[in-house]
């Protein structure tokens, strides 16, 4: 480890750290442009010169470019590297069209801190300033050419770091552009990330464009919570509304960067136009109410109810994007009332995957999105990355970079923004292709002490021999038996239920197999970890649910940050059973159909209102802190609130749990039970972690060794035969336009395309359907209309369809959804 | 659109090579032999050739001074635009030019013969004041020189005038 001194300060760094990185150590932040962290060395703005006084180099230098060695000494403040930097900021600002007080970037941008360390006022070049014609980059872009200086932050992220191809840097010398062949919105889902990358001002922000300055808002470290990686973001909050989102950086999760759809799709919280609007206000019987009313009619409703009938008969439901303080209340709510539930599941086997998957992680095969990175070989069996957690494509992608084989075994027609090879298979068939795969690197393990293993093993080498592998497969088996560090990523979407159990029986076989081999899963959202262990592989789902009322079981039905007619597959069914309950009592942020039904509805507040803990697919604690809680001053000075409200001051709505605890008329010793003691008692893992602040933003991972192999692979289902005559439905998620959050956000109305049907080739052509072509699906429950997709990189004899918000697929009754040929007509 | 006998030719020359893209500017070269400019279709035609995106052929494209990317006279006139050039009259012979023609720099003249731009040293340095015409050099540069020379190709596409 090299030791060095860095402005009269000794500091020993890992082998391998540019000086840059060795001086951000000591706390010395050397002026850059070019250089990041996540994006590497280019020497290209030379901005970071350092004066280097004694080791192998002598002089002025680019502190970016040179590896810290034993011996040096560097001065930062050296007075020909200040002269140096000097020059270099003012050869810079030469073009800079000087528009800070109309720039979005202003308060927050590199360039203005840079142009003031470097001490440059006046410009004495007097030539014109060069000129762009900005282009059009799609609805969150902002482009201004004018203000760039050309360090290549924005194509080197672009290009090399997310792999998208549809923005450059053009022409030469002066005329250097960074921009598309024409104007046109950004391909990548990635592009915000320029927002944050970009020194200046070229791109900004367009949903907050003109909107605000960066001293005037409010920050907090907050969560993403729309899919389950628990990116790490930073909300900016102003009059009471979200402004914008930012990435925040975690080592090992989301890195610096974030996805479009966790950056843009915020607006629900501020509320939309028309349907979108969100209730602010509660209501009883669908007359407006004052908050205390409605929970104590809610209280008094639900007494009632339990008097007549019993406890029994009110049930509570949570879902995947409650908090687990909402989710641990509702459990604790369910045991000391008696209630029924609490249910977080739709159906039995997305109970069954998530619970397995959460199951089945151990501290031993777990890896972050940070160790993908660091992968050789990624088998992506029976997950959509892109689409169900699209961060981790861009961990794949790093992967790749380094010359990681990527391997995909799923039934959809995948896309991932690196080279990748792809096997098509029906969900039936994933099992036996990572079998095939796998089988090759260990199938000497078998004489491994370890009867679990040996069996494990065996049924593996047998389910490998069930089909004849493809052609493409021989090789990939080759490389993983030679590589040292391999991942699956496996998802719990289209997968069988003993998919997830398996997959992980596979990673730990490639563990005794002596490889450090890791797993990941992506999980249905970002509660789903903790809905998984707050239910047992027993629980009830939601469909259970349903029977219950349609039997006059339960007569009362809680839901809290759930709409269950969004994921239910059987709407008219639910329709009347909702329709039978005495009491619906909803308490959400989203204006749903269930919101729209309820006899009492709460305003329950969002992420950004509440403290809100979500446990992400890796088993790690992420909490995101309130950005401007109700009541609360509203940053300095004073300012009305942006939305005009019958609200009292410091009356606003309470966190989904905190007015669940109220209408269950919950125990409380001293005021509001505290999260920190109440999730602990029911669930014990984190009783560990003491009181008081009870963990940090970005808490640790909660998994337990490992459980071993498990025998819930072997209790595989019968499967339809391969000249069955039908195709099998899959229901899949989509970056824009599938979830409850792009649903309620018109931020995100721009970046939702059509939905389609993706069909195979071969299915296609005897059905006698092309590419383009719109179908009629007839469904038990009515038919719904679709375009059809036709690709070879579908699996045969399933049709892929979205959870599409500008689709009614709720007419499926149930899973799993069996469509014979006939039933798909050309219109 | 790119003719189809093109396309042909492009393909095999293509194939040819050990990864598509090293081939970038030979196709770009064969589409302007024929055309004389790259088109917006014809930038799309050819990435689509290549295996590219418009956008990274389009980086290629606008990085060199050759590769035209709007439309140009038959004659391209570029006049060296470096220091030796510069200290032996450059200006008087873009004006001369100019004047001659009644274009500005960047300009094509009206019976879309000539069109006048600068380039970067030509290494014609012992020859100053040069120009390239099309794939043609022509140094120690005189109005009486240029007159001779400009006539001469107004008239007869197929000169042979040379220095």
């Amino acid at each position: 480890m090299p030791r060095l001194i860095i402005d009269e300060r000794e500091i020993e760094v890992p082998e391998g750290t540019k000086v840059i990185d060795a001086a951000q150590r000591l706390g010395i932040v050397i002026p850059r442009f070019c250089y990041h962290e996540a994006l590497g060395s280019v020497g290209a703005c030379r901005m970071c010169a350092v004066k280097f006084l004694q080791g192998p180099f002598k002089g002025v230098q680019m502190s970016c470019m040179v590896d810290a060695r034993d011996g040096m000494v560097v001065s930062t403040t050296d007075e020909e590297a200040v002269q140096f930097r000097q020059r270099v900021i003012e050869l810079l600002m030469m073009n800079h069209p000087l528009d800070c007080p109309v720039c979005d970037e202003g308060g927050q941008c590199l360039l203005q801190d840079e142009t003031v360390s470097g001490g440059h006022a006046r410009r004495r070049f007097p030539g014109p300033k060069r000129t762009y014609r900005d282009q059009y980059l799609g609805p969150y872009i902002k482009h201004e050419m004018n203000r760039c200086i050309h360090c290549y932050r924005c194509s080197r992220f672009y290009q090399e770091f997310c792999g998208y191809r549809d923005l450059g840097p053009l022409q030469i010398g002066s005329r250097m552009y960074f921009g598309r062949f024409s104007d046109g919105p950004l391909e990548s889902p990635f592009s915000g990330n320029l927002v944050d990358i970009c020194p200046t001002g070229v791109y900004t922000d367009k949903t907050a464009r003109f909107k605000l300055r960066r001293w005037d808002l409010q920050r907090a470290p907050s969560v993403c919570n729309q899919c389950s990686l628990g990116c790490a973001t930073v909300a900016n909050g102003h009059y009471r509304g979200v402004m914008r989102i930012e990435a925040r950086f975690n080592r090992d999760v989301n890195g610096y960067f974030l996805c479009d759809a966790g950056r843009f799709g915020f607006s629900y919280a501020n509320g939309g136009q028309g349907r979108r609007e969100r209730p602010l206000l509660p209501r009883i019987a669908g007359v407006s109410a004052s908050a205390p009313s409605a929970l104590a009619s809610a209280r008094e409703a639900l007494e009632n109810i339990s008097q007549k009938y019993g406890p029994r008969a009110i049930a509570a439901a949570g879902s995947n994007r409650s908090s687990l303080e909402s989710q641990a209340m509702l459990a604790l709510i369910c045991k000391t009332r008696d209630w029924r539930g609490p249910v977080f599941f739709f159906d039995p086997s997305e109970r069954g995957k998530t619970v397995a998957a959460v199951q089945e992680l151990s501290s031993d095969i777990a890896v972050s999105m940070r160790e993908i990175e660091k992968a050789d070989l990624v088998i992506v069996a029976g997950a959509d990355p892109l689409n169900e957690a699209p961060m981790c494509a861009l961990a794949i992608r790093q992967a790749a970079r380094k010359n990681a084989p990527i391997v995909t075994i799923d039934s959809r027609p995948l896309f991932l923004p690196c080279e990748f090879t792809h096997f098509p298979v029906a969900p039936e068939k994933i099992e036996h292709y990572l079998a095939m795969l796998v089988w090759k690197a260990v199938e000497k393990v078998a004489e491994n002490p370890g009867k679990d293993a040996e069996m494990f093993c065996r049924q593996l080498g047998a389910l490998s021999l069930e089909s004849a592998p493809p052609e493409a497969m021989a090789a990939f088996s080759e490389l993983l038996l030679a590589s040292k560090r391999p991942v699956i990523i496996c998802g719990t979407d289209v997968t069988r239920e003993s998919t997830p159990s398996f997959a992980a029986g596979c990673a730990r076989l490639l563990k005794c197999a002596q490889k450090e081999a890791g797993l990941f899963f992506l999980l249905p959202g970002a509660g789903s970890f903790g809905s998984a262990l707050l239910s047992g592989t027993q629980s009830q789902t939601f469909g259970d649910l349903v029977e219950d009322i349609e039997k006059g079981v339960v007569r009362a039905l809680v839901v809290s940050e759930c709409d269950p007619f969004h994921y239910y597959p059987d709407h008219a069914r639910l329709e009347r059973a909702v329709s039978k309950l005495e009491q619906l009592i909803a308490i959400d942020y989203f204006p749903s159909e269930t919101v729209e039904r309820a006899s009492i509805f709460y305003p329950a507040s969002t992420v950004f209102e509440t403290g809100s803990t979500y446990i992400n697919q890796e088993g790690r604690l992420r909490f995101a802190q309130p950005v401007h809680c109700g009541g609360a001053p509203i940053s300095p000075g004073e300012h009305p609130p942006r939305v005009y409200s019958g609200l009292v001051p410091g009356g606003d709505h309470l966190p989904a749990w905190k007015a669940l605890c109220q209408i269950a008329s919950m125990p409380r010793e001293d005021g509001v039970p505290a999260p920190e003691k109440f999730i602990p008692s029911v669930l014990p893992a984190f009783s560990g972690l003491g009181a008081g602040p009870i963990y940090p933003v970005d808490g640790p991972r909660l998994l337990s060794p490992g459980p071993g192999f498990t025998s819930q692979w072997s209790q595989r289902g019968e499967e339809a035969g391969e000249g069955a005559p039908d195709f099998e439905l899959l229901l899949v998620e989509w970056m824009f336009g599938t979830s409850e959050f792009a649903a309620w956000s018109d931020s995100l109305d721009a970046a939702v395309c059509e939905p389609h049907m993706s069909i195979n080739t071969k299915d296609a052509a005897r059905a006698g359907l092309s590419d383009g072509d719109r179908v009629s699906v007839e469904l038990d429950g009515g038919a719904f209309e679709i375009a059809v997709s036709v690709s070879e990189r579908t699996a045969e004899k399933v049709l892929v369809v979205p959870r599409h918000q500008l689709l009614d697929w709720q007419k499926i009754k149930g899973f799993p959804v069996r469509i014979l040929a006939g039933k798909i007509r050309k219109i | 659109m790119l003719p189809d006998e093109l396309k042909v030719k492009l393909r095999e020359v293509i194939a040819a090579a050990e990864s598509p893209r090293e081939k970038a500017i030979d196709v770009m070269f064969e589409i302007q032999e024929l055309q004389g400019w790259m088109s917006d279709q014809a930038m799309v035609e050819a990435a689509e050739l290549l295996g590219m995106t418009p956008l990274e052929l389009e980086e290629l494209a606008t990085f060199y001074d050759y590769i035209y990317r709007s439309p140009v006279g038959k004659y391209v006139i570029k006049v060296c635009d470096s220091t030796v050039c510069w200290l032996e009259g450059r200006r008087r012979v873009v004006d001369y030019i100019a004047s001659r023609l009644a274009i500005p720099m960047g300009g094509t003249s009206a019976d879309g013969l000539f069109t006048l731009l600068p380039v970067c040293c030509i290494g014609y340095c012992d020859r100053a004041p040069a120009m390239v015409i099309n794939k043609r050099v022509f140094g120690n540069l005189t109005p009486e020189k240029i007159d001779r020379i400009l006539s001469q190709l107004a008239k007869n596409a197929d000169f042979s005038g040379s220095e």
